[in-house]
């Protein structure tokens, strides 16, 4: 009898679910001597066991179910470790959640190297390491499996990059919406103080969801500039591969024990600091704190690695004639991003580090009492977390730009300030950090300076406006759904763009630092630089990784439905924030005359997460029913598009030189590249 | 193939660097227990670091990496590629150590942790000729020599162990018992309180900063002794490019070091 591995796998998530469930309740019962239905630890089990079980239903026991598993014995054997040696030497065993604090900090990490070993991710590292040589290449499964295992192919990673990037999108949207549907109306309606979950009360629910929202959003977004970069980038610039295809695939795999970290720190009991983690809050919260500090430093090395790899590609791989002013912008863009995801990303695992180890070992760092400076830390952390949103922007600033003369038929305007804007946009952008600290209590000489480079950063970005604009004038405009998209990120990153400013005035900033402002002002950049470019990303790519196009129809309305709730929902916020809604509050006054407003918010939350779905289903429906597009869909002058799709693995069978600009469109006679003719040079 | 008087050039180049760096080493502690002036440190270190990055992990050679137009496949191109990837890691863990020095001079400002002098010299200089013994056996191997290699290689990880435990058992007193009696063959004074993580934000960035730094060491052994034992077999007589990797690497262990020492047992006044 022929199985569905889609049926199998719930069914095992949910079997091994209870199964978790059960035996978590069970050795909390042992240790506590009382059962906690709603407790931290068997809902930590549950979720364990369900995860590793749904990819076992899936895919049977190799590839991603033997990392997971791995994970969660590599867990529990740190774990157990540190308990033993705790025990040894008289210290408490065990504590509200199972384990001891230290006990779960090592436990995670030993996990997530398990994992590592487990996915098979380091085998060859491993295997070279004993002096013994390993094929180049390695043949991939055919069809869907090949994305569950370890891959070299970038175009694999970059879709394993780019679905993941999707799931965790819909987990924190699924976050958002659960604690907008609390905030529609003032008074505590479901996260009451009564509510027990995961050994936390309503309220505390709210802030840790809160908190998560955001960690979780800013992974999903790294991983998915990392598909975007992973799978275009070479391409782009017609190299077979990445420079270092084993560092691509052990990048991509660290980011699934991350996820778990992550998911973890929530029913771990959570913490209520917010994303950014400030001490001392974050130096007393739950178990949870640590978990999602340890999170985010794995994904971080996920995100330097792949950062490494995109410089070293574009840096190594180019092909023939291919020099830096003919480089597709995304490429530039990418390139900026990625110097500032390999240098900057370890000052925010460094500043987690701190407040880890001064958890761990009372160290004093953030800890006034003894001489510690907690402005210290915010300085540390926004150091990498200000030049982040660049990160998540640039690539996608690049897309629009990457996009829009192939829909406007029109040549680029001003190719290389748009080209250097992106180098512009990063340097200028690392030394803006301490624009989050205005009310921070830091030294106040550090106010002005900051308030002025901050204002220089709408410089370089205003340079890449002008181009979009230029580019469109004159035009013979076409709009299929991936040019809705790009058009929709122009709107709406503009009013992310103008809305900015404001914030940067540090007269200003005093006032609208904490309120639902800056909510709307960060959302309307975030969407209009890497939301909507993504989707236009996904919507333009996506025939030439399957050889079908997704539904014209159902992608217009995902667009239509998607753009007036999100534009309504940001004005709102700052509509209402500007009349003192504070941000990161489970609760409101009803005095404040709020409650409409809210209402209409989680409307649009909502409609915004119908649209969402209504892209999913036509995104996985579309890999076995859209419409064959295996050629240049939409007549692109792009390297990637004059082969027909799907692309083979290592690209091009015939390299190619690049004899002309890229971006020439409408321009008679004019060539970007020439495949070698007869398939000389062909390189396999 | 390289001739006999450039195999010497390059052997010799190597001692000369090291004796500058030794002498210089020698300055900034003389410095430090006499005038104590800042400038003259950091740019003692400036300097050792140069030399570091230019002789020893030959920096240069990221602009001798052969070209686009090299095949692909080849292993020269392969190398200038794996080249940059290292040094790209190198400027990315830069930012780390970046990053612990900041926190250092915001906490400590121009004090300093109160700590044995002379330990703090005695495995400075370890590590620094461990750096040397590290480019010799590279240039060894380089020469076409396998057995200088190995025993060079070897030298440097004795005394990379040597540098850790020092580290680790003596100034972090692992073992008081053993930590006592070796600091009090340097002369370490009569009733100090050794320095815990959770003594005052001295001891945290102290055991941060050194403990940031030996882990480095340990993969840098690790390292080492990977190519010490596919060295053996041969492995590398041919493609000599994890010799040089793992060389650049300990040698950016040093040069993290050469700013650390003096940030830790130098610059400002002990409390």
């Amino acid at each position: 009898m022929k199985h569905n591995p889609l049926r199998n796998a719930f069914v095992f998530l949910l079997a091994f679910g209870a199964v978790g469930y059960g035996a978590g309740l069970g050795i909390d019962r042992f240790v506590t001597g009382d059962f906690h239905f709603s407790g931290a630890v068997a809902a930590a089990f549950a979720l364990l066991f369900s995860v590793a079980a749904f990819f076992f239903g899936l895919y049977g026991y190799r590839g991603v179910t033997r990392g997971l598993t791995f994970q969660v014995v590599g867990m529990f054997a740190g774990a157990l470790f540190v308990t033993l040696i705790r025990t040894l030497m008289g210290l408490k065993a065990f504590d509200a959640f199972l384990f001891s604090e230290p006990a779960w900090v090592f436990g995670g990490l030993v996990g997530a190297i398990a994992f590592l070993f487990g996915v098979g991710v380091v085998s060859d590292w491993m295997k070279w390491a004993r002096g013994i040589d390993t094929p180049e290449h390695h043949e991939d499964e055919p069809g869907w499996r090949k994305f569950f295992g370890v891959s070299l192919d970038h175009k694999v990673i970059g879709i394993q990059y780019t679905v993941t990037a999707l799931f965790l999108i819909s987990v924190g949207g699924l976050f958002a919406l659960i604690f907008r549907t609390e905030l529609a109306e003032s008074q505590l309606q479901f996260l009451t103080e009564n509510l027990r979950l995961f050994d936390q009360s309503g309220p505390q629910l709210y802030n840790t969801l809160m908190s998560l929202h955001g960690m979780i959003m800013i992974v999903s977004i790294l991983l998915g500039i990392a598909g975007i970069m992973n799978y275009a980038v070479p391409m782009l610039i017609g190299a077979r591969d990445m420079a270092f295809p084993r560092l691509n695939a052990f990048a991509y795999w660290l980011s699934v024990p991350a996820i778990m970290l992550l998911l973890m720190s929530l029913v771990l009991g959570g913490f209520d600091t917010g994303w950014t983690g400030y001490p001392p809050l974050s130096a007393r919260a739950p178990v949870g704190m640590q978990m999602f500090f340890l999170g985010v430093f794995v994904a971080g090395w996920s995100s330097i690695l792949g950062g490494l790899n995109v410089i070293a590609t574009t840096l190594r791989m180019r092909a023939k004639g291919m020099s830096p002013f003919r480089l597709p912008i995304l490429v530039w863009s990418a390139l900026a991003a990625s110097i500032i995801q390999l240098t900057a990303t370890q000052l925010i695992g460094l500043s987690f580090q701190l407040v880890m180890f001064q958890r761990l070992f009372d160290m004093g760092f953030f800890d006034p009492a003894k001489g510690g400076n907690p402005v210290l830390f915010q300085h540390l952390f926004w150091f990498y977390s200000h030049p982040v949103v660049y990160v998540f922007v640039l690539p996608g600033l690049g897309v629009i730009s990457e996009l829009l003369p192939v829909f406007a038929r029109k040549p680029l305007f001003g190719y290389r300030w748009v080209a250097l804007s992106s180098l512009g946009i990063a340097t200028v952008g690392s030394i803006v950090w301490a624009h989050h600290m205005f009310a921070s209590g830091m030294n106040e000489y550090l106010r002005v300076p900051f308030m002025y480079s901050t204002m220089l950063v709408a410089v370089p970005t205003g340079v890449k406006f002008f181009s979009w604009v230029a580019t469109l004038w004159g035009g013979k405009i076409e709009t299929p759904t991936p040019m809705l998209f790009v058009l929709g990120s122009i709107v709406v990153f503009l009013f992310g763009g103008v809305t900015g400013p404001p914030n940067a005035m540090v007269a200003l900033n005093l006032h609208l630092h904490d309120t639902y402002w800056v909510v709307g002002h960060f959302h309307d950049t975030i969407f209009g630089g890497f939301v909507f470019p993504f989707f236009a990303a996904l919507y333009y790519w996506f025939p030439k990784a399957t050889g079908r196009r997704m539904n014209e129809f159902w992608g217009k309305v995902h667009f239509w439905l998607m753009t007036p709730s999100f534009l309504v929902l940001t004005f709102g916020m700052m509509f209402i924030g500007l009349r003192g809604m504070r941000r990161r509050i489970v609760d409101y006054d009803p005095a404040q005359g709020f409650d409409h407003a809210q209402l209409i918010l989680t409307i649009c939350a909502f409609l915004i997460a119908i649209s969402i779905l209504i892209f999913l289903i036509n995104f996985f429906r579309s890999i076995k029913h859209g419409e064959v597009a295996t050629g240049n869909v939409w007549k692109s002058r792009s390297p990637e598009w004059q082969v027909p799709s799907p692309m083979p693995a290592h690209n091009y069978d015939v390299p190619f030189e690049v004899v002309g600009e890229p971006y020439d469109y409408g321009l008679a006679g004019s060539k970007y590249i020439e495949f070698a003719a007869d398939g000389a040079g062909k390189k396999h | 193939m390289i001739n006999k008087q450039e195999k010497t050039n390059l052997l010799s180049q190597g001692v000369f660097i090291f004796v500058c760096l030794a002498v210089l080493t020698l300055l900034e502690f003389l410095v430090a227990v006499t005038f104590n002036s800042l400038v003259v440190l950091v740019v003692v270190a400036l300097v050792k670091a140069g030399l570091v990055l230019y002789y020893y992990m030959h920096m240069s050679k990221l602009n001798e990496n052969p070209d686009a137009a090299t095949d692909h496949e080849s292993y020269a191109f392969k190398t200038g590629t794996n080249r940059a990837g290292l040094w790209l890691f190198l400027l990315s863990d830069a930012f780390v150590f970046g990053g612990l020095m900041a926190m250092r001079l915001n906490l400590l400002g121009l004090t300093r942790p109160d700590l044995n002098q002379n330990l703090g010299l005695f495995v400075t200089v370890v590590l620094l000729v461990s750096s040397f013994f590290m480019n010799r056996g590279e240039t060894h191997l380089h020469n076409g020599n396998r057995a200088g290699f190995l025993k060079n290689t070897m030298i440097t990880f004795i005394l990379g162990l040597a540098f850790l435990l020092g580290v680790v058992m003596i100034e972090w007193h692992a073992i008081p018992s053993v930590a006592e009696a070796v600091l009090h063959l340097f002369g370490e004074p009569a009733g100090r309180t050794p320095l815990k993580p959770s003594s005052g934000v001295a001891g945290a960035a102290f055991f941060m900063m050194t403990g940031m730094h030996a882990f480095h060491v340990l993969t840098g052994l690790i390292f080492l002794a990977v190519i010490w034992v596919n060295g053996k077999r041969g492995l590398y007589d041919e493609k000599q490019y994890p010799v040089e990797a793992a060389a650049v690497y300990w040698h950016f262990i040093d040069v993290v070091w050469i700013f650390f020492y003096p940030a830790l047992y130098l610059i400002g006044t002990a409390i």
